[in-house]
Parts: C-alpha cells; structure tokens; sequence
C-alpha cells in the first residue's frame, strides 16, 4: 500500500555480513552506530536477524568459505531489501583480488544496490551509503529477488514460495 | 472513558517505548530516534513481505498479543489482582509454546530462558499482590487505589518490584530471554513482517502491565503513582545503561537471593 511505503526509510533495519573481511569495514559500521556517529537517528536498528531485516551490509571479498552462508542469508531476507557492499573488497576483491581462496567481490553471488568505497571505508561514507540506500528502498516494489549464483529456479509448495527447499539447493549446488 | 483507554493501550505503550529509547539515547550524549520511532517500526512491517514456518507457531504471536491485551484491559478495569497476574502467566506460556513450536535452536534458548524468567518473576509479583491484601483487604485493583499507605508499609516490596521491572520489560542485567547479539532475540527469531508485529506491539503492553503495579504503590494519591512510575522508569533506563547481562543462573539467585527476602521480611513484618 502507498500508505505504508513511506515509513520503509524511516525505519531500516540493518543486516551486518563479515563475508571473510579483514575487520575494518566492520569495525568502521560499528562506529557509524556508536555514539559519536549515531545511525540510531534514522531508526536504524542492527538487528542481527534476517528475518527482520530491510539493509543488508556487506563487507569483504567471498572466501569459499561464507558464499553460502552470504546466499543463504540473502534468500532469507523478506522482500523489499536493498544491499550495500562496504568497502573496496566487497566491490572489486580490493587487496584480494584475484587470490586462490576468495571471489572478486560481492556481485557475482547477489544483486548489489550501493557501493561504499574506501578501505576501509569511513563511517561518514558508511552513512551516505545507506541514505542513498533508503532511497532505493523506498522505490522498490515486493517481487522476490533472486541471487545470481547458488540458487537455480524458484521452489514453490503448492502456490506457495518455499525458502527452506531454496535454502537447501545452495547446498547441494557447487558451481 | 475506560473503554477508550484500554482501546488506545497498545498506542500508549507505544509513546512509552518510543520516550524510553529517546530516553536512553540522551543518557548516551546522543540524539536518538524520533519519539513516533515504534509506530514507523509497525507501519514498516506491514509493508514487509512475511515468511510463516507453520500456522501455530505464527497464530500463537496473535493469540499472546490478544491475551496481554485481555490482561491490560482488566487492569485499567480494576479487576483482581491474582487473576491478572494468572492471565499474564498464560499469555507468557502461549508465547513460550509458541518458541517451542519451531525447529530453531535459538528459539528453543529463547524459550528455555523465557520459562526461567516467569519462574524467577512470578512468586515476587504474587508476594506484591499478597503485601496489597494484607494493607487494603482486598485483591481488587479498584479496592487498592481507594486506600493509601502502601509506600510506607511496603518498602522492601517495592524494592523487590524494582528488581524485577527489568526482566519485565527486557532490559540489562536481566534481558537474557532477548539478548540481542547473543541469541538473536531467542522467541522473535523465528517471526518476520506481520507476525513479529504482534510480538513488538505486545512489548507495549508489557511496559503498561509492569508500570501498573509500581503505581498501585501510590494507592489513592495518583500523583505519587505517577511520580513512582516516572522514577522507576528513569532507574530502570540507568541501570539498563551501565549495566551487562548477567547469566540466567546468576539472575535466579538474585532474585531469589535478595528480592524474594526482601519482600518475604516486608510482608513479615506488616503480619507481626
């Protein structure tokens, strides 16, 4: 409803995803959400819970290690979201580029909304983002995203969508 | 007129949360979200699409949300004290049904911290209703804010009380049923978009259940109700600030410790 699209920036919820940073990106949100900082005046709250949660950010670039966990998270968040890649490695691989054990940032696996540079990036920056992020929030419409690797075809039980049989082909999967 | 109020509680509950996380914000040298923060919070989760493990376990959050409601709504009708704090004790064990319900382990952990925390607040809150009959001669509520001199004679008790306000309302050292970065929000984790809802907006009513009995205290003078409720509120928030979350075991021994004696030497006390 029209009604309620309008209160979606006035309270987003944020998702916070350490897919195999080195911890500065990381630590630099939990600045922007300190004090000093204060995301809290836009109503951000970090949930911690995907369920619940309108902003997904992302730092580092995918080890093997946390691309089906970052998929499996994506899926499980409730539609309409929005994801922001912190930091230079989430957007290009960064000083890990083109190593054995990682991807080349985020958007190989999921659809990405805005990218915060900087390494790491600052909490002024890390703010930006997520204000423009709002902005895209605002204008998106309910359909259900789909991530671009990990994922095949839409699961459905009766005429209902199935996460749980979505979630397990992420497993199954390895390409 | 009490229609109009039990019709508004969950709107008033609301106002609370939102002055309270304002509240905690300027305690912080911050500026804090906006006072209508909650209600932006409901109308966003309306919007969101929702994801519903299985009928029950969603229709439990209703049924909690509707039984809380029940509960407030006898409290601003002046009803008995016991049988409110049993029809809280039931809406409390639909929610813990309820966490039990899912496969999560967090909810399981959310629902095993939620039993100990009824066990730990509940024979306190039963030793309040008891210390009230002993002074005014009744468990009506309406009875209770005819007499007065509960503040003097029951000191202790409503010490006991403040001790158990944060385990009420989820606030540190006693918030180990919700416990944010730990498990998640225990019960909440499992719940998204319309059903969560219910379960935020029954926070609200918590907030009026618990406050209601520290302004029993005032008795007749409502204006030392509000001034005991404003007070509270403002010790809870700072203690909440300065405080971490201790075990659930250790927050059954205090309990148990020193605000189930504190309150059995003050009823000794009014009987001897």
């Amino acid at each position: 409803m029209k009604f309620f699209t309008t209160f979606r920036k006035k309270s987003p919820w944020i998702l916070h995803y350490n897919a195999g940073s080195c911890n500065g990106c990381d630590i630099e949100i939990l600045a922007s959400l300190a004090p000093k900082f204060d995301l809290e005046r836009f109503g951000v709250i970090n949930t911690g819970n995907p369920k619940q949660s309108d902003i997904f950010l992302v730092t580092g670039p995918v080890t093997y290690r946390s691309r089906e966990r970052l998929v499996e998270l994506y899926t499980q968040i409730p539609e309409p979201k929005v994801v922001v890649a912190v930091g230079s490695c989430t957007a290009t691989g960064g000083v890990f580029r083109g190593m054995v054990n990682t991807e080349d940032g985020i958007d190989r696996y999921i659809p990405v909304d805005v990218y915060v540079p900087g390494c790491a990036s600052s909490p002024q920056l890390i703010i930006d983002g997520l204000v423009k992020a709002l902005e895209i929030l605002e204008a998106k419409s309910k359909e259900i995203e789909k991530p671009f690797k990990l994922f095949g075809a839409i699961e459905t039980i009766g005429n209902k969508l199935s996460r749980l049989n979505m979630a397990k082909k992420v497993h199954n999967d390895e390409n | 007129m009490t229609w109009i109020w039990i019709l508004l509680a969950p709107l008033l509950g609301g106002l609370i949360y939102g002055g309270e996380r304002v509240l905690r914000a300027r305690m912080q040298r911050r500026q804090g979200p906006p006072l209508l923060q909650p209600f932006y919070d409901m109308f966003k989760l309306l919007d969101k699409r929702t994801l519903i493990i299985h009928a029950p376990h969603a229709l439990l959050a209703v049924a909690h949300f509707l039984v809380l409601w029940f509960t407030v709504a006898a409290i601003f009708l002046g009803w008995n004290l016991l049988y409110i704090i049993f029809l809280h004790l039931f809406a409390q064990i639909l929610l813990i049904l309820a966490g039990y319900s899912v496969r999560s382990v967090y909810s399981h952990l959310g629902a095993n911290r939620e039993l100990l925390m009824v066990v730990a607040y509940e024979p306190i809150l039963i030793v309040v209703a008891v210390g009230f009959y002993l002074i005014s001669g009744s468990f009506e509520i309406s009875t209770i804010l005819q007499g007065g001199g509960y503040w003097h004679q029951l000191p202790l008790l409503f010490v006991a009380l403040l001790i158990i306000v944060p385990i009420k309302v989820k606030k540190s050292p006693f918030d180990v049923g919700e416990a944010h970065q730990e498990i998640v929000g225990g019960i909440e984790i499992e719940y998204s978009g319309v059903f969560y809802e219910f379960l935020y907006m029954s926070r609200f009513l918590e907030y009026i259940f618990i406050y209601s009995f520290v302004f029993l205290f005032g008795g007749e003078s409502y204006w030392l109700g509000a001034v005991l409720v404003a007070g509270t509120f403002l010790v809870v928030n700072l203690v909440d600030n300065a405080t971490a979350r201790v075990h659930t075991a250790d927050m059954l021994k205090i309990v148990y410790g020193v605000a189930m004696s504190l309150a059995i030497i003050n009823i000794l006390g009014v009987l001897l």
